[in-house]
């Protein structure tokens, strides 16, 4: 289509030049720029900062707390994906859409309201649970303290899992059906041949899968900051803000050392994830016959629906339900139904003290404006990877992904290193910064949305337009974007809401006057009032809820988190 | 000894009647072909011969034995029978070797023995100097012997094919309808063969049986079928087909000499 030759003008590459050009400004640079400074500090490379950084035992405890429940939560996350993606996608149990819906919805949940759920509910003192387990069984210990490794491996878990079920659901629905089929009919059981060909068949998807949720669960702030803090136990990311706050230069030396190892680490990890799929890409995807193969239950339909249900309850329902109740909560030493312990006030204070409400129109305005710019740059790249063969259109998509599997923490130190002055641009303090963070952070879903919107579009109807007369910009306008509609409303929402509720790289760069709603509720939980948090979190919960329920309703169904 | 017996069979997709009462005797050692268009009903008829679903209403016999009923259904892996899929279905992670040689671990044989047979039925499909190739490695044609060896190995009484030349080049398609009925006639077994390609359907076939939406039109030789239809779907859908492609032959050879 596009092998005009010559010198030829094609308003295509102005777009590929801005795009790629806002990418090498805010994050090809700043990584590299970070690098610069975690070895060569003082203008010539050195290896002070990174010796000074591990010679503290703290720093060593903090790399351990993360690889050990990184690794964990990978473990068990897997274990907890696996069986529930086969179960949702490829057996007649009970309800399996409403279960895939319903874990598919936790992956929308800021995860620092799985940390106030649990905390509130495994607290060693007052934790729910404990109390109640306590006085059933007549315990003089709680059985269960939230504030040690174990207790961040099961928040971490029970919020990192859906990365893995919403990888594995899609593998396994993509999976050619005629390959277990092949194997009943070749006298396997169903038992059989989930062990001899599906799982086998699964494994890079697995493996990738498994990548995913170590990475998110290393680079995961809001979770270790809620859950460690009162342990005194501390992750690479939660270590990184407190060299941040600091304030010093020799914090933010600290700092860019501890986020180069993360990064590195991240961005290995994600390399090795691509190449698993890439092969898995290349031999079980046929694209043929995508009828589903159903297994019967038999006998197992039902105790097996009624083991998913307690796990949705147990991971889904009672949290929530906590954060919900302890909104209510007038004294959180006692249940919220003890006498005269139900109060709104909490309620009251999340929709009429301004700084809350400023804080909710910050975040409005930056997310709108991340999903946003963020949509409009996506569309552009999935139109070239998908209808051109430009070169160079794989570069810009390449830094989009790499971007995305930077930590959130390492985005935002490096934006603070780069953008704060010391080259000419000062972004510091304002809204723009905390836009950009978003887009680099979250573009990448949104594109995914779009190019797969793309793939159901044949490029035939486009080269009708053409044939019509229609100039680029023109089809552009009146047949791709109109009938990538829906793939473009969900591509936008996918930024807005993470954005919407974002802690981690906020955190890092606020300011009084750009505070965000995730910054104002982590600091109630953290500082003052756990309850108005959890009433903050209830609405975030409800606005994820309701936007899910706008974007099903704008895409007829098609689409949703 | 292998017959397969449908009586009355419908099945239902929500409210769209896919198959309205079917019912056919397949004899032993037959070649029995449905045709029809896409839509038909006749790949559904396969995959509840196969037991990948199970009929609305009606019974599916094989051998005398009801494996599919109201009160019995027998799952695929217990039917004995062996099939050929469009998309081939070999399995990626297993070499050519291991995907021929899974019924028969299954069926847990001694190793001596499964190497024999397998090594016995690459032969038939002429595979035997790529039994260590894996999959990813092979054409579409080589993958299509697998596909059958694996179906064969077991030695199934009945051999199900789900248009399993579609994916292939004329060429090939060709040539592998000539391997296929040889086989047949070789190793005495009956095959179910789906297909909504006319002279494929005439070419190979004892039998064909042609169907519409879900009803047969016409069950016959290809001979009855193409001097005799007995409507005018049958007429246009298979003779039509048939006469304007020798029609094409003929101007051809007549424009060339």
């Amino acid at each position: 289509m596009d092998k005009r030759s010559g010198f030829h003008f094609d308003v295509k590459w102005v777009f590929i030049l801005l795009i790629l050009a806002f990418l090498l400004v805010f994050l090809v640079f700043p990584l590299l720029y970070l690098l610069f400074r975690a070895f060569f500090a003082d203008g010539s490379f050195s290896l002070d900062a990174v010796k000074r950084i591990y010679s503290y035992s703290l720093n060593w405890d903090c790399l351990r707390n993360t690889l050990i429940t990184a690794s964990l939560s990978m473990v068990f996350g897997v274990l907890i994906a696996f069986p529930l993606a086969w179960l949702v996608t490829r057996t007649n149990l009970y309800g399996r859409g409403f279960f895939r819906t319903l874990f598919l919805l936790t992956y929308m949940v800021p995860p620092y309201v799985g940390a106030m759920a649990w905390m509130r509910l495994l607290n060693p003192k007052v934790g729910t649970v404990n109390v109640v387990l306590k006085n059933l069984f007549g315990l003089s210990e709680a059985p269960f303290n939230i504030y040690t490794v174990g207790g961040m491996v099961w928040v971490l878990t029970t919020f990192y899992y859906p990365f893995a079920f919403i990888l594995l659901c899609r593998a396994l629905e993509r999976m050619d059906p005629s390959l277990e089929e092949a194997a009943r009919i070749s006298g396997a059981s169903p038992v059989k041949t989930l062990f001899t060909v599906t799982l086998p068949m699964m494994l890079p998807s697995i493996g990738s899968s498994a990548i995913m949720v170590f990475v998110a669960a290393a680079s995961c702030y809001g979770i270790p900051s809620i859950i460690g803090a009162p342990g005194k136990l501390y992750t690479i990311t939660t270590r990184i803000s407190e060299y941040v706050a600091t304030g010093t230069s020799q914090g933010l030396a600290d700092a860019t050392v501890l986020s180069v190892f993360l990064m590195v680490l991240s961005l290995v990890l994600l390399l090795l994830s691509n190449l698993l799929m890439g092969k898995k890409n290349r031999i079980t995807i046929s694209g043929k016959s995508m009828r589903p193969n159903i297994v019967d239950l038999r006998k197992w339909r039902i105790p097996l629906t009624i083991l998913t249900s307690i796990f949705a309850i147990v991971i889904i329902v009672i949290p929530f339900l906590s954060v919900i109740a302890t909104s209510f909560t007038q004294n959180m030493g006692k249940s919220v139904f003890a006498e005269g312990n139900l109060t709104v006030r909490f309620w009251q204070n999340v929709f009429t003290r301004s700084t809350i409400l400023k804080s909710a129109l910050n975040s409005l305005i930056t997310a709108t404006l991340a999903a946003t710019l963020g949509m409009i740059i996506c569309i552009i790249m999935a139109y070239l990877l998908k209808r051109t063969n430009m070169r160079g259109r794989k570069i810009p998509d390449f830094l989009i992904s790499f971007g995305s599997g930077t930590p959130s923490v390492v985005i935002a130190l490096a934006l603070i290193m780069t953008m704060s002055g010391r080259f000419g641009l000062n972004l510091y303090n304002t809204m723009a910064i905390l836009v950009i963070a978003y887009m680099i952070k979250y573009m990448m879903m949104g594109m995914q949305s779009t190019i797969s919107g793309f793939s159901q579009i044949g490029p035939v109807l486009e080269e009708a337009a053409a044939v019509s007369g229609a100039g680029w910009l023109r089809r552009m306008k009146d047949v791709v974007i109109p009938m990538l509609l829906p793939s473009i409303v969900a591509g936008w929402f996918i930024i807005f809401i993470p954005s919407f509720y974002e802690l981690t790289m906020s955190n890092l760069l606020y300011s009084e006057k750009t505070m965000t709603l995730g910054v104002e509720l982590f600091r109630y939980q953290m500082n003052s009032s756990q309850q108005t948090a959890a009433a903050l979190a209830c609405c975030i919960l409800l606005l994820v809820l309701i936007l899910n329920l706008v974007m099903r309703k704008l895409t007829k169904g098609k689409v949703s988190i | 000894m292998s017959e397969i017996k449908l009586v009355q069979i419908t099945k239902k997709y929500g409210k769209v009647d896919v198959l309205k009462g079917f019912t056919e005797t397949f004899t032993d050692g037959e070649f029995i072909t449905l045709l029809g268009p896409s839509g038909c009903g006749k790949t559904t008829m396969l995959r509840l011969i196969a037991g990948f679903e199970r009929p609305t209403s009606g019974e599916i016999w094989l051998d005398e034995k009801p494996v599919s009923t109201d009160t019995v259904f027998l799952p695929p892996e217990e039917r004995g029978l062996g099939m050929v899929f469009q998309s081939y279905a070999v399995w990626p992670h297993m070499n050519v070797f291991k995907n021929v040689a899974y019924p028969l671990k299954l069926r847990k044989l001694p190793k001596e023995e499964i190497r024999e047979k397998v090594e016995h039925v690459l032969e038939i499909v002429n595979m035997q100097d790529l039994a260590e190739r894996m999959p990813d490695e092979l054409s579409g044609g080589q993958q299509q012997r697998v596909a059958l060896a694996r179906a064969l190995v077991a030695e199934p009484g009945v051999l199900l094919l789900d248009e399993p030349l579609s994916n292939l080049d004329a060429k090939l398609r060709e040539s592998m309808r000539r391997e296929i009925k040889d086989l047949q006639k070789r190793l005495g077994i009956s095959i179910l063969y789906v297909t909504h390609d006319q002279s494929e359907a005439l070419s190979m076939s004892d039998r064909v049986v042609v169907m519409n939406e879900g009803v047969i039109q016409q069950a016959g030789t290809p001979m009855e079928i193409f001097h005799q239809p007995a409507n005018d779907f049958v007429d246009q859908f298979v003779g039509q087909v048939i006469r304007d492609q020798m029609a094409d032959i003929e101007s051809f050879s007549g424009v060339r000499g």
